[in-house]
């Protein structure tokens, strides 16, 4: 479903990612780990079409989502409305998304006042109502407590296991991919390559 | 002023004004404002365009408004769009800026949701540029009336610009005065009734 061919992507003169080839099935999960500023959120940028300027080729499906390191919400629009307007997703649809996060007594209040970890949720809920073919995960669980961070990786797992979609997620916690159930590609080097994650010894 | 109100007089010279600064600044708002966003938005435009920005920037009032009515005309057409003209660099270099310092978090986040053009600048771009449309407009307004006045003094035959010239060459002082309080009545009524609620209703969200 998700085809990339990545000859090098660079900022600058600097090569940050090299060759890549990598396929993504349908319903298929993948985590792609590495350090931070190795250019994780850069691949996923990339294969989101978020990035074009790099080398090489991408095929990807029409509908993807995205939930960003950063919430990501329209502080001027209601949480309700943050759904509502950016995925074109009726009412019905807007509430079941909200309640599945557990947000439901929140739709009317603006993400301003809500905590860091219910504006993750409400990004969640967002990405859910776009129903994606391929969600992307930047980093979902990071600058959240340790409570918070499980709350929010099992309730990630709980949903994706609902449906069907494909996931790509980034993160430095090999913890995260083994309760999504990823498949756990490395990303390293300098230009950095992607390779098949060596289970730990 | 009280007998200048009695006679109708100044409500017809009050009302003469205030459309003619109506005018002017809807169509320096939009036509600046429109300017700004495509500047700031794109990069090659501003390149081409900024030298003529600073140019159009710095010429005086006063020659943009005897140019127009050398050109146009002593017509109304010419009176508003030499105001609007001294106008729209100001509006369109307030909001390019504002432009520049959109979020491009939020243009990732329309871009991967596919949100339609009409849909991004109404809920995500245009949200983020009212404090600069505010400032824009406040500034905008009380510079385009004193301008409104130089055009009317030079080349119209009714509004508070036209008494005032009348008046100044009667030697009266004191319906200088008049017209002039009266105006700035009314644009102090403009600012409370009309642009403050919009302010406010704007940054609800803030307060919340």
């Amino acid at each position: 479903m998700i085809h990339l061919r990545l000859v090098s992507k660079s900022f600058g003169q600097q090569a940050v990612l090299g060759g890549i080839d990598l396929k993504i099935k349908a319903g298929e999960r993948i985590a792609v780990l590495g350090p931070s500023g190795i250019g994780k959120s850069t691949l996923l940028r990339v294969m989101a079409g978020l990035d074009r300027d790099f080398e090489g080729e991408i095929a990807r499906p029409a509908r993807i989502a995205y939930v960003f390191q950063e919430p990501t919400l329209l502080p001027w629009r209601s949480v309700a409305a943050n759904l509502a307007l950016t995925t074109g997703a009726g009412d019905g649809e807007v509430e079941a998304a909200l309640a599945a996060v557990g947000l439901s007594e929140h739709v009317a209040k603006y993400p301003g006042q809500l905590s860091l970890g219910q504006q993750r949720r409400a990004a969640l809920a967002r990405a859910l109502c776009a129903r994606p073919e391929v969600l992307f995960l930047d980093e979902p669980f990071a600058s959240l407590d340790e409570t918070l961070a499980d709350e929010m990786r099992g309730l990630v797992a709980r949903l994706i296991d609902d449906s069907d979609m494909a996931v790509v997620l980034a993160t430095h916690a090999r913890a995260d991919a083994v309760d999504l159930g990823a498949r756990q590609m490395q990303l390293a080097g300098t230009p950095a390559r992607l390779e098949p994650a060596l289970p730990r010894t | 002023m009280i007998k200048l109100t009695v006679t109708g007089d100044l409500l017809f010279h009050l009302w003469a004004t205030l459309w003619r600064v109506i005018a002017a600044f809807v169509l320096a708002m939009s036509i600046g404002g429109a300017l700004g966003i495509l500047l700031g938005r794109r990069k090659t435009l501003d390149r081409w365009f900024d030298i003529w920005v600073i140019v159009f920037l710095n010429i005086p009032a006063l020659v943009t408004i005897v140019l127009c009515y050398l050109w146009i005309g002593l017509t109304e057409v010419a009176a508003i769009t030499a105001v609007a003209l001294n106008k729209i660099p100001m509006v369109a270099v307030i909001l390019r800026d504002g432009t520049r310092s959109l979020n491009p978090a939020f243009d990732d986040m329309a871009q991967v949701f596919e949100m339609e053009t009409r849909a991004r600048y109404r809920h995500v771009i245009l949200p983020q540029l009212a404090p600069f449309f505010a400032s824009a407009a406040r500034t905008g307004v009380a510079l385009i009336w004193k301008i409104v006045l130089v055009v009317e003094f030079l080349g119209r035959s009714s509004g508070i610009g036209f008494k005032i010239h009348l008046n100044f060459q009667l030697f009266d002082v004191a319906a200088v005065l008049a017209y002039a309080c009266a105006f700035i009545i009314v644009m102090l009524g403009v600012e409370f009734a009309l642009l403050k609620p919009l302010e406010t209703r704007a940054n609800r969200w803030r307060a919340a």
